[in-house]
């Protein structure tokens, strides 16, 4: 730090430009708030860079490379008979999506009169930050600060990996060649995200998980056409199993793995991915200087409002507790930039839906049968499946349901879960009928277009009461 | 199965006002976690379940008032073994994918969150108001807008009748028991009261259907709650205890001086020194003097009953009314010492946090209505104490001293004591004496034990 410094004054900091950060700032543009927004790599965070939006196009380009296997059987005839991906060409077009994202978000910065500087910033107090851009270093002065500095893949030691042949979620995305093999350490979404996307476009796929079953987060009902789809695509699932050791074997890697009925096995693979979980960025942003406590796995704890112990420092996404996921980054974002502009503003909603891209995809918001119980409800549940929805079968995808959750005395909604084609998209009427408060009977009563697959709504929401239309309803 | 009933929560309580019901029919409880939150005797308090179960059946609505002994639910502890008993800690929606960390969101969905759409809840905090705390009109008891306002009105027509009562009584006890008096523009009249009574509706908050007379509209609100306690004890106080009333002034100058002089010392023990501290202080000194004065009668043994100790009661306007917090033992407390339990206790009532222990034992109470104004008052006594001290505003007079007008800080105070106790003659000489220590301090502190 240079003696006598200078510092520049601004109302607010914002520290980290992924969705919450940048969703944060650009609100409080709006507000007529002095900002500046400091990113030390790229805006748009690991979510528009690393993460959803890179990891989905992959997926999209598998999914469709995919379909052309089964496009015989609508009549249509590739010339030669066979697809090939090519991945570099995959790369350039990923990276102009992804840039075109970022350049809206740098603009959509400018015009709402934020000052973005790049660099990294380190709390030196309680109102000051020091930014390190190459050389220069550069203090300001705030009366108010977010923390958005998410988080990064976590791994022990013992799979720390090289970014060449034991690789992060990041290493993988950047690939130019798809590995002939590839072993998966960790059985989560973004592992079996990735796992089938790679195993669609002709990867040899094991995962090795150490919980009893893939996706250990989901309710095991919801799971199961992912369980049975990866073994459709020949994806080697090893669940309870361990990974001792991992090593490099020449151009190879081998994973030594553990597991009860097998014992110790060796498995020796192109490539392997470690996808085991993902740690807040709060270590070295100089939290300690400025007051603000994180608890014991390193996450900022703050309250409904954002705010952190230190009244006027705001935490918000990854480096909270809670689901590492983009949209309640963005959601916290917001209610940070309006309580620090004087709005009343509150994360006040337990309804964060997640959606998982795997084939078939999952999504839901609220509670799953299991929970609604845990939590005391009497609740009754109906699922409708995709094969009786006649989209479904003309889009020849009819593995999955609809599944609602419905309170037994109110009828009021407590969950909606889908699992099949397009169950991201269709999980926003789920969203949207549980802040509303709405009784079984109003998604019921609510006219679905036909023939579209949200009708799976409609006729779940009937079979909770007993008289869908497409399916036998139970005594 | 244990029916599960109000019990007698502070001394010798007889009904409790339903608050808030934390939990639901079919909800796991554990014992000893907290089921329902009353109102009783100005203290609110949190009852826990006294089983493990599940709730069967609840047999009261919040806003009900409710007498010792009713059955307020029913656990079926027969269910305890079944599933999902314990409180289980927060579930996650399934939550973090590939995360470290338990993710931990909101805990428990519909069970304690009312039902309200975004915007109604987006409107709810625009407005400042606790959505908790407004009982749903909507379907499945949804809060709508209009709830928001109802409750808004009614808020606002609490908060002006409180300010009213406050400004009209010397003490914390003498407020006028009716609960709405005129004191919005198109309040009550003699003629509007009489018409047909308006229709109430189940909700709990103070929610009344507004009828029209001509364009005077009058809304009737139940008295319940503090009010309505406030409003017996008030009854009883005027009924059973003669009061007569002595008023004198004091000169505050030198008193004033001092203050102004201990000031900064407080302000470095991070406390606002008010004239209070004195006050009581030498009130104390009186009261060993004269110990009729912090006495009571036993009104069934027809005895009189003095008291060797010296609990002062301060009242204090709060949200809910007028709360009489107790300083204990005041005469072995130092000026900052009570300084700094006024400031707590006042804290402590503004938050309805007051503990039973906290409001009763007084010995003998002050009202100081000064920061709000008037000249003197017939405070009413805090039965079965026998006196009660108002401290009126301090303002600049002309006063003739040594036969010559000059401008003094002057102070009513305004004395009503119990005239079967208590002779005219003791009661000026009771306050004279205040009135020397406090008008030379240095007496206070000669006189200080
Ligand atoms: C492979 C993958 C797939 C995913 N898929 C989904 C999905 O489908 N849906 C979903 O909702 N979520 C998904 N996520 C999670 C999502 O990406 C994160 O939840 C989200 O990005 C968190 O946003 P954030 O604003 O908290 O932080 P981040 O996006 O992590 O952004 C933090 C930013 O802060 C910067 N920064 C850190 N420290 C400093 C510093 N000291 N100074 C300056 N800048 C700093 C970083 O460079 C980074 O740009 C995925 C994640 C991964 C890895």
């Amino acid at each position: 730090m240079v003696v006598g410094e200078i510092a520049i004054e601004t109302d607010v900091v914002v520290i980290g430009g992924g969705p919450g950060g940048y969703a944060a700032a650009i609100r409080l543009g709006q507000l007529g708030q002095s900002v500046v927004l400091v990113e030390k790599e790229v805006l748009g965070g690991v979510c528009l860079n690393r993460g959803c939006i890179p990891s989905k196009a992959l997926i999209h380009a598998a999914g469709e490379y995919h379909k052309l296997a089964g496009l015989g059987k609508l009549g249509i005839r590739l010339p030669d008979g066979s697809a090939a991906f090519h991945m570099p060409d995959w790369q350039a077009w990923k990276e102009s999506v992804v840039a075109q994202l970022s350049q809206g978000v740098e603009q959509l910065c400018q015009a709402n009169g934020v000052t973005v500087v790049k660099g990294s910033a380190t709390f030196l107090s309680a109102d000051r930050i020091g930014v390190e851009t190459g050389g220069d270093f550069e203090t300001y002065k705030f009366r108010q600060a977010i923390i958005a500095t998410g988080s990064r893949p976590f791994a022990p030691k013992a799979l720390a990996p090289d970014h060449e042949r034991i690789l992060d979620s990041t290493d993988l995305l950047n690939l130019q060649e798809l590995p002939k093999s590839l072993a998966i350490i960790g059985g989560g979404y973004i592992g079996m995200e990735l796992g089938m996307a790679l195993a669609k476009l002709g990867t040899s796929v094991t995962v090795v998980e150490a919980a009893p079953g893939i996706l250990p987060q989901t309710a095991p009902h919801l799971t199961q056409e992912v369980r049975k789809q990866a073994k459709k695509l020949g994806i080697s699932v090893k669940t309870a199993t361990k990974v001792e050791e991992i090593s490099r074997s020449g151009d190879q890697v081998t994973l030594a793995v553990l597991s009860e009925p097998h014992g110790r096995e060796e498995l020796t693979v192109d490539k392997a991915l470690v996808t085991i979980g993902r740690v807040p960025n709060t270590g070295d942003i100089g939290l300690g200087q400025a007051g603000v406590v994180i608890d014991e796995k390193g996450y900022i704890p703050v309250n409904a409002e954002c705010r952190t112990n230190q009244p006027h420092i705001f935490a918000i996404g990854d480096v909270t507790p809670g689901p590492a996921l983009a949209h309640r980054a963005s959601k916290q974002g917001i209610v940070a930039a309006e309580v620090i502009a004087g709005l009343p503003s509150s994360v006040d909603s337990p309804y964060v839906p997640y959606v998982i891209f795997t084939d078939p995809p999952i999504a839901g918001v609220g509670l799953t049968p299991e929970e609604a119980k845990e939590q005391g409800y009497r609740v009754r549940t109906a699922s409708f499946p995709y094969r009786a929805n006649g989209k479904a079968l003309v889009i020849d995808e009819r593995d999955g349901f609809a599944e609602v959750v419905v309170e037994e005395d109110t009828h009021l909604l407590v969950g909606m879960h889908v699992v099949g084609a397009d169950a991201p998209n269709l999980i926003g009427e789920g969203a949207l009928a549980l802040e509303l408060a709405a009784r079984v009977e109003d998604l019921a009563l609510t006219i679905h277009p036909h023939p579209t697959l949200s009708e799976v709504w409609l006729e779940a929401a009937e079979a909770a009461l007993g008289h869908a239309i497409h399916i036998v309803n139970k005594k | 199965m244990v029916e599960f009933k109000l019990p007698d929560v502070g001394e010798g309580m007889h009904e409790g006002e339903i608050l808030k019901v934390l939990v639901r029919p079919g909800e796991a409880v554990v014992q000893d976690q907290p089921v329902i939150e009353v109102q009783t005797d100005k203290v609110s308090a949190e009852l826990s379940a006294p089983a493990t179960g599940v709730v069967q059946e609840i047999r009261i609505a919040e806003g009900d008032t409710v007498e010792v002994g009713t059955v307020l639910l029913v656990i079926d502890t027969g269910a305890a073994s079944g599933e999902g008993t314990e409180a289980k800690p927060t579930v996650t929606p399934v939550s973090a994918p590939e995360k470290q960390s338990t993710a931990t969101v909101p805990a428990r969905q519909g069970a304690s969150r009312s039902l309200a759409t975004p915007y109604v809840r987006q409107l709810a905090r625009e407005m400042k108001i606790d959505i908790e705390q407004v009982s749903g009109t909507g379907p499945a008891g949804r809060v709508t807008e209009e709830d928001l306002r109802q409750f808004a009105s009614a808020g606002q027509k609490r908060a002006l009748q409180e300010v009213s009562a406050t400004a009209f009584a010397a003490a914390p006890v003498n407020e006028p028991a009716e609960p709405a008096r005129p004191v919005t523009p198109a309040a009550v009249s003699k003629t509007a009261e009489q018409e047909k009574p308006v229709q109430k509706q189940a909700a709990s908050q103070a929610s009344a259907l507004p009828v029209g007379v001509g364009d005077h509209l009058i809304e009737r609100l139940p008295l319940k709650g503090i009010r309505k306690k406030i409003s017996e004890h008030m009854v009883k106080s005027v009924t059973v205890i003669p009061h007569v009333t002595s008023v004198d002034e004091l000169e505050m100058d030198q008193l004033q001086a001092l203050r102004e002089r201990l000031k900064p010392h407080a302000e470095k023990k991070q406390l606002k020194l008010t004239f209070l501290p004195f006050f009581i202080k030498a009130l104390v000194i009186a009261l060993k003097e004269y110990p009729v004065m912090n006495a009571s009668i036993d009104d069934a043994t027809n005895e009189i009953l003095l008291k060797r100790f010296y609990h002062i009661g301060i009242a204090t306007d709060t949200p809910d009314g007028l709360i009489v917090p107790v300083i204990r033992d005041a005469d072995r407390k130092s000026i900052f010492q009570l300084a700094a339990e006024i400031k707590q206790l006042a804290e402590l009532a503004r938050q309805g946090k007051l503990t039973l222990e906290q409001i009763t034992g007084g010995t003998f109470t002050i009202s100081n209505v000064g920061p709000i104004g008037g000249l003197q008052a017939t405070p009413i006594i805090n039965h079965p104490e026998v006196a009660i001290l108002a401290l009126h505003k301090m303002e600049k007079r002309w006063v003739v001293r040594e036969e010559e007008g000059v401008i003094r800080q002057m102070m009513n105070i305004s004395l009503s004591f119990d005239h079967r106790l208590i002779d005219g003659v003791t009661a000026v000489r009771f306050t004279n004496r205040i009135k020397e220590l406090l008008e030379d301090p240095n007496l206070l502190f000669a006189e200080m034990v």
